[in-house]
């Protein structure tokens, strides 16, 4: 259990700091794009869809119309971030199954399950 | 004011709550919200948006220190989480029904608890009582941790109230976008008797997965505005980092008594805004 624990942390750490490069890569990225600009978050107006769903923001960032839509590279940052979090259950979960812990096995999955309803 | 230097204003001060959620004990987000509302104008929705990832960012980074550590309690950890989890996912939801002006008034009123909760004395040296409630064996929840002197064991308390604050404080998460630690911690720590320690230590594994429920419908609604989101989540997370670095060496009691005396003003500026006073 002991190296389960270090292996967690390893794997939070890690998770963290990468979607925060990305995230910082991103927000340069469109600070060079768009300079000048009014910032507009002052009346709440919601986000364009394809910020708005996994799948779409995914695929999104991943093609070529990303150059035209920079956030979207900020928006796969922020996505990692906050799949962090369900890793972090996910392996929990792993970590009992693997010790034939029933009981503790089923609570992460029913954590686990909570997070991935919430996000689709 | 435009992109550049907004971004540069929002990051700088995004930091400094970092680090003043780190020395005082708050979380960042219950600080940056605020900050964002009342000093740039932004609206309260995308200011929770963004705090709420930030306190996913930061809960990752100090979680897994303690879980190094050994001292967080996994099995609690978890066994709370089914109900601060859900918590949250209703608070979310319930957001999307509140305007601005009333989620001002309710953030304003949580952040008062807050700092009621973070006056109180945190209890040292107290050796925690070591019968449990029959469930908690059940559950296996009673646990040890590292003390000078070799493991220290606990016991669990009060099981069931204790699930019953976890439920408040994921409401309050997921309404408020905040990682509502001081609402855990009281928890833990008060009802459920657990040894300080333990009790921080697993907020914090706890606080992700909390704010996690309830950024996925954030994120459907829109309150997550990636440009907005980008300085606040890597501000804080770089500030609460430095905090964390300077506890060791802040003069943390005078820092305590005047950024409290701070955060009380700025609750009740909140409430105000909220009602739509005009406050000095």
């Amino acid at each position: 259990m002991k190296n389960f624990s270090v292996l967690l942390a390893r794997v939070m750490v890690l998770g963290t700091l990468f979607s925060a490069a990305i995230i910082a890569f991103g927000l340069v990225w469109y600070l060079f794009a768009h300079p000048g600009q009014p910032v507009g978050d002052h009346i709440f107006s919601g986000e364009p869809k394809f910020l708005t769903n996994p799948g779409d923001m995914l695929l999104r960032a991943a093609s070529p119309d990303a150059f035209g839509e920079r956030r979207s590279i900020i928006m796969l940052g922020l996505f990692l971030l906050l799949l962090n979090p369900p890793l972090r259950v996910l392996l929990a979960a792993l970590g009992y199954a693997c010790q034939h812990d029933r009981l503790y096995t089923t609570i992460s999955a029913i954590v686990l399950a909570v997070l991935l309803l919430s996000f689709f | 004011m435009t992109t550049p230097l907004f971004d540069i204003a929002v990051a700088g001060a995004s930091v400094l709550a970092g680090i003043l959620g780190a020395l005082i004990g708050l979380g960042g987000g219950i600080i940056v919200t605020p900050v964002l509302v009342l000093g740039f104008g932004i609206d309260i929705r995308y200011a929770m948006g963004a705090a709420l990832c930030s306190v996913i960012a930061t809960s990752s980074g100090a979680a897994a220190a303690y879980l190094r550590d050994g001292i967080s309690n996994m099995r609690i950890g978890l066994s709370l989480c089914v109900a601060t989890t859900t918590g949250a996912v209703a608070g979310a939801f319930a957001a999307s029904y509140l305007n601005q002006s009333t989620l001002s008034v309710i953030f304003g009123t949580a952040l008062l608890a807050t700092v009621a909760l973070s006056l109180q004395k945190k209890p040292e040296g107290v050796v925690p009582p070591a019968e449990s409630d029959p469930l908690a064996v059940k559950l296996r929840l009673p646990g040890e941790f590292p003390g000078p002197d070799g493991p220290v064991a606990y016991g669990v308390r009060n099981l069931i109230p204790g699930v019953c604050i976890m439920w408040i404080a994921g409401v309050l998460s997921g309404l408020l976008g905040i990682g509502s630690g001081a609402f855990k911690v009281l928890g833990m720590d008060q009802i459920m008797r657990l040894p300080f320690k333990v009790t921080t230590a697993t907020s914090n594994f706890m606080i992700g997965v909390t704010a996690a429920a309830s950024v996925g419908i954030y994120l459907k609604k829109g309150y997550i505005d990636p440009a907005l989101t980008a300085p606040v989540a890597l501000g804080v997370l770089a500030g609460s980092f430095l905090g964390a670095k300077l506890l060791p060496v802040a003069p943390v009691k005078i820092l305590r008594a005047v950024f409290l005396t701070a955060v009380f003003f700025i609750a009740l500026q909140m409430i105000a805004q909220g009602l739509g006073l005009k406050f000095p």
